[in-house]
């Protein structure tokens, strides 16, 4: 069963950390067996190689993805780079925009899209023709420059006048990094051990860069060839070269992919409209066990566990989820409802949610709300809200007795973190409203495009008046979930870790889970682990903060791209929402969701766990266009807060009760 | 064990032994706060009753007239005389034709509710069922609550015999439980003073019963009644059926503010219609059925009432367009596999059923096939306007 899978690696320099400690270091199966048989050829090579089925796995240019869909990529692996690459440039004596010709090299058919991207965006259009592998650079003239790629291109730099870097001006134009490679592999051929050696392989190629880059330059030398100082190479490998597939390097990857489909004039779009494709290969994770501590679970025993509030294991969470009775979770929820908010007050807020652009990267397939930077939709009703809009909504919202602005958007590469902070200093100087503002997803963007830290970004919002973080974006915190739904956002670890240090500066967020994506039990039951474990950090930081309430939903397909089927029904949201109280015993406060479900079900829920009603005002444009359309005024909420038998109360993010 | 647990316990043993459940017991258990435990005492008297089990039908309704005589302040269409601007009255031909468009689809059932017209022959009513019987005679015809066959009587000068062995004759097959509304004199005065009282409407279905009609009984609530009277009704109700044993189906139906006399009142809420779903289910004992209408609840609150003691769901409706009058937002019919991957969801198993509740289809667990990909359902019903006429409408004559 263990043939080895054959692996094609390219001979460029910077393939040799992916690719040598393959060959020098040749990861084992389980059963002691070799996992791969490592091969070489040139890009284009490997692609051609991979898509006849002549090799299993392949470091393939990205953009071959767009007409093999059906590859499955290794995750957390690329070829990269955020700005000047060095190995892929046009050089020519006179500037871009002057040249009427330019030689391409032949053994690269992604650079050449590249530039044509590049060129496309800039509106011109000189003549591209062929040139054999090497020979571009002896073919410069006047008007005519050259596009060099790989090794070639090293030492190139002082011999024309113009050099055009082509990963820095994809920087310039797009404000994102440039992906050059993957692994990717015929369906079915990756295991996940196989993934996890690929993975690692990268791991270790990284710290010996150094003698990658001497044996490389000991070899040109020996060829008779110019080469660089060691040290110019090790450079290169270690800064120009970055191996990691980043949420940033995602989005990145997006965007390219987006722009190659239209340059490529490809005809023929796949009809759910998703012009992006990019299937990541599982981890395989590991199922979570039926039972644990070695005893077997009992059903009865688990919910008087659950009821008196004793902490859950995830087995028995598991079971709960597997065989609980609605109406038996939704009296023990209701128990522990009880018991952490005796006084049977049911609070709500009066906010407004405002999107303030619909711009973004990341192209998630359960969202109908973003329109692509650039692209076919890119005259599709994009927009950043002007101040005058913005004062406008904030106005009514101050009228209305509204304290707070949930404010999210998508990930907008136009808006650099001096416009949010200018935003929020603004916001804080004309009005009196709390800024529960940006999501983990739209943190972690700006960190990668300001090249800060996670909680640099965090100081620097907070200092301008951001007060809290809403929990958006975690959708299902389970990556083989998000691989299928929204391979180029943020993993489950980079949610979590902005949340981790949101809560370390003391900032109060809030969680959320949205269901209905074809998951199992378990991919919930460690949705709501994670969030527990993380909480149980972030509570054991003496002055830290914390997530002060969680909130979950069914996803809402309509008008998704997402063509899936699942339950979605307000019957499992009841199920789900009392699993959380008994499961999440150290976060206090849930809400209920009744944009997405009707405020009838809404007072339901109240007596399946949740002890807040949410919000009064309803503009939450991602939930909205998706097919939700209810509105509540105040009295509508105390309405149905009364009904389910509590008393209504205001409060504040941190759930604090107004008088 | 506390005070509220002693009443449980004595209330479960009541259930248990088979024992009726008392006036006092109905209202305690409308107050007590505890939903999840009242669903779950509901839960099993349904499941004793029904397993797992959850009816639906394939329906259409008919509204021949909206015109009405009556003034019934819960309704959107009391008043409403010939001629005016949003009344209507279908000719002979209008209602054969609602069966022309649905030649060789699959329908079990026709539901004709009508305003009390007061100018229309008695040749018409029964004439609505015979051009019905005569293009489908094998549908069954469920028509005319006890507040029209009362109209009749009073209007044609018969007695309820007479009229509803005339209407058998035409093709009558059953009667639906509309007009029932809330039974107690004070709140039954405020309503709808100038219809068929508790006592007529009781007697109509006596005398159905006893001529060989099943019938279905309904409930309004959420308008002046209080609890008590909520509780009284189900217990006329139950005396009755004690008597005759013709009532097949109880529906309790929530009132909606919009559009009417009643407006100011506040809609029935999640939880009220939960706990009324339950507390019948507790009270009648001698009646089969509950039905969750999902057409009046919204598909989201009815999938739940199924746990609170509702097996029946009503038909897979198929004329839409008369429920989004007066508001209702959301135009959709509930196809077929919607329904039952919605019963499905629940955890329940889906019967088709006749009127009289022979199994015509059971859910086998085979793949549904997908009729609209991420096509939602309704989330909440919003508005029906209704009265003893659950479906008027200034629906345009064809
Ligand atoms: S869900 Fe958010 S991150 Fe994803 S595409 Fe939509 S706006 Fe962008
Ligand atoms: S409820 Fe019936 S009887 Fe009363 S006004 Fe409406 S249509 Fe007429």
């Amino acid at each position: 069963m263990s043939t080895a899978l054959r692996v094609l690696g390219v001979s460029f320099l910077n393939a040799r950390p992916l690719v040598e400690p393959l060959r020098s270091d040749p990861p084992l199966g389980e059963s002691g067996a070799p996992l791969f048989e490592v091969g070489e050829a040139l890009p284009s090579a490997c692609a051609a190689a991979l898509a006849a089925g002549d090799c299993d796995v392949a470091l393939v240019p990205v953009a071959t993805l767009l007409d093999n869909p059906q590859w499955e990529v290794v995750p957390d692996v690329a070829i990269a780079c955020r700005g000047a690459v060095q190995t892929v440039v046009v050089v020519a004596q006179r500037p871009l925009a002057a040249l009427s010709r330019i030689h391409l090299d032949g053994a690269s058919r992604s650079s050449a899209l590249l530039l044509r991207v590049l060129l496309a965006s800039q509106g011109l259009t000189p003549e591209l023709v062929v040139a054999p592998h090497g020979e571009g650079a002896s073919r410069v003239r006047a008007d005519e420059g050259a596009l060099v790629i790989g090794d070639a291109a090293f030492g190139l730099t002082g011999r024309f006048p113009h050099v055009v870097d082509l990963g820095a001006q994809w920087f310039h134009d797009t404000g994102m990094p440039m992906v050059f490679a993957l692994w990717a592999a015929r369906p079915g051929a990756l295991q996940p051990e196989h993934t996890r050696a690929l993975q690692q392989a990268k791991l270790r190629g990284r710290t010996r860069i150094e003698a990658y880059a001497a044996d490389y330059a000991q070899a040109r030398r020996a060829r008779g060839e110019l080469a660089l100082p060691e040290a110019d190479y090790a450079r290169y490998l270690r800064h120009a070269i970055r191996y990691d597939l980043d949420a940033w390097e995602r989005e990145g990857l997006a965007e390219y992919l987006t722009r190659a489909r239209a340059v490529l004039g490809a005809a023929a779009e796949p009809e759910d409209d998703d012009v992006v494709h990019v299937h990541f290969a599982d981890l395989g994770y590991a199922p979570l066990r039926r039972r644990s501590s070695g005893r077997a679970l009992s059903l009865s025993q688990t919910l008087d566990k659950a009821r008196a509030g004793e902490r859950l294991e995830l087995a028995e969470g598991l079971l709960l989820y597997d065989e609980a009775d609605l109406l038996e979770l939704g009296a023990a929820a209701d128990a522990r409802r009880a018991a952490l908010h005796p006084d049977g007050v049911v609070t709500y807020i009066i906010d407004r949610n405002v999107n303030y652009t619909n711009v973004c990267t990341a192209r998630c397939k359960f969202c109908n709300f973003y329109v692509p930077p650039s692209g076919k939709a890119h005259d599709q009703g994009a927009y950043v809200l002007s101040r005058e809009t913005l004062t406008q909504k904030f106005r009514e919202t101050e009228a209305l007795g509204g304290i707070q602005i949930l404010l999210q958007g998508g990930l907008n590469p136009a808006l650099r973190l001096s416009w949010y902070e200018d935003l929020f200093r603004w916001t804080k100087t004309n009005f009196r409203l709390a800024l529960h503002a940006l999501s983990p997803t739209e943190i972690i963007h700006l960190a990668h495009l300001e090249q800060l830290d996670i909680r640099e970004v965090l100081l620097r919002l907070r200092a301008a008046g951001m007060d809290s973080l809403p929990g958006g974006g975690a959708e299902l915190l389970h990556d083989e979930i998000r691989n299928r739904i929204s391979p180029f956002k943020n993993t489950t670890d980079e949610w979590l870790e902005v949340m981790r240090q949101a809560h370390a500066i003391g900032m109060r967020t809030t969680c959320t889970m949205v269901f209905g994506f074809q998951e199992r039990g378990d991919h919930i039951l460690t949705h709501l682990d994670r969030l527990r474990a993380l909480q149980d950090e972030s509570l054991a930081r003496e002055g830290g903060g914390a997530f002060t309430a969680f909130i979950t939903w069914p996803f809402q397909a309509e008008g998704t791209r997402l063509k899936l089927r699942d339950d979605t029904s307000a019957w499992r949201y009841l199920r789900i929402q009392a699993l959380a109280r008994l499961y999440l015993d150290n976060v206090p406060n849930l809400q209920v969701s009744w944009p997405t479900l009707g405020p009838e079900v809404g007072e339901v829920a109240l007596r399946f766990g949740a002890n807040d009603f949410g919000s009064v005002m309803i503009e939450e444009n991602v939930v909205s266009q998706a097919g939700a359309h209810f509105m509540l005024t105040a009295a509508d909420i105390e309405h149905h807060i009364r009904q389910a038998g509590f008393v209504p109360a205001r409060r504040t993010m941190r759930y604090e009760r107004l008088a | 064990m506390t005070p509220t647990r002693a009443r449980l316990a004595e209330i479960e043993t009541k259930l248990d032994d088979g024992t009726p459940l008392s006036f006092d017991d109905g209202v305690w258990l409308y107050r007590t706060p505890d939903l999840c435990t009242l669903g779950a005492l509901a839960n099993r008297v349904r499941e004793r009753k029904h397993g797992e089990r959850t009816y639906f039908n394939v329906n259409f309704h008919i509204n021949a007239t909206n015109v009405c005589h009556a003034d019934c302040k819960f309704c959107s269409f009391a008043r409403l005389q010939p001629g005016m601007p949003q009344a209507y009255t279908m000719s002979l031909d209008d209602i054969r034709q609602k069966l022309v468009e649905r030649r060789g689809q699959h329908v079990t059932e026709i539901h004709i509710v009508n305003g009390l017209h007061p100018e229309l022959p008695w040749s018409y009513f029964k004439d609505t069922l015979r051009v019905l019987k005569a293009e489908r005679p094998e549908i069954h015809l469920k028509a005319y609550t006890a507040v029209e066959i009362h109209d009749f009587a009073r209007r044609y000068d018969m007695t309820y015999e007479q009229v509803l062995r005339e209407l058998i004759d035409a093709g009558l097959g059953s009667m639906p439980g509309g007009g029932a509304e809330i039974f107690a004199e004070r709140a039954r005065r405020k309503l709808c003073r100038d219809k068929a009282t508790a006592e007529q409407w009781l007697e109509v279905h006596r005398t159905a019963h006893r001529l060989g009609l099943r019938s279905n009984c309904t409930m309004l609530y959420g308008t002046v009644e209080t609890l008590e009277e909520r509780v009284d009704h189900m217990l006329r109700l139950r005396a009755l059926q004690a008597e005759t044993g013709g009532f097949q189906t109880f529906i309790p139906l929530s009132y909606h503010p919009e559009g009417n006399d009643l407006g100011k009142l506040p809609a029935p809420t999640g939880v009220d219609d939960l706990r009324t779903y339950a507390v019948a289910r507790l009270m009648l004992d001698n009646i089969e059925h509950i039905k969750a209408y999902w057409v009046m609840l919204g598909v989201k609150t009815a999938q739940i009432a199924l746990g609170f003691g509702a097996d029946d769901i009503d038909g897979t409706v198929q004329e839409e367009k008369v429920y989004h009058m007066a508001g209702a937002e959301t135009p959709q019919v509930l196809g077929r596999f919607e329904l039952v991957r919605l019963i499905r969801e629940a955890g329940r198993h889906a019967v088709e059923r006749d009127t009289l509740y022979r199994v015509l289809w059971e859910d086998d667990g085979a793949p549904l096939p997908e009729i609209r990909v991420g096509a939602s359902v309704p989330y909440s019903s919003g508005a029906t306007p209704r009265g003893h006429l659950p479906l008027a409408g200034a629906e345009a004559q064809p």
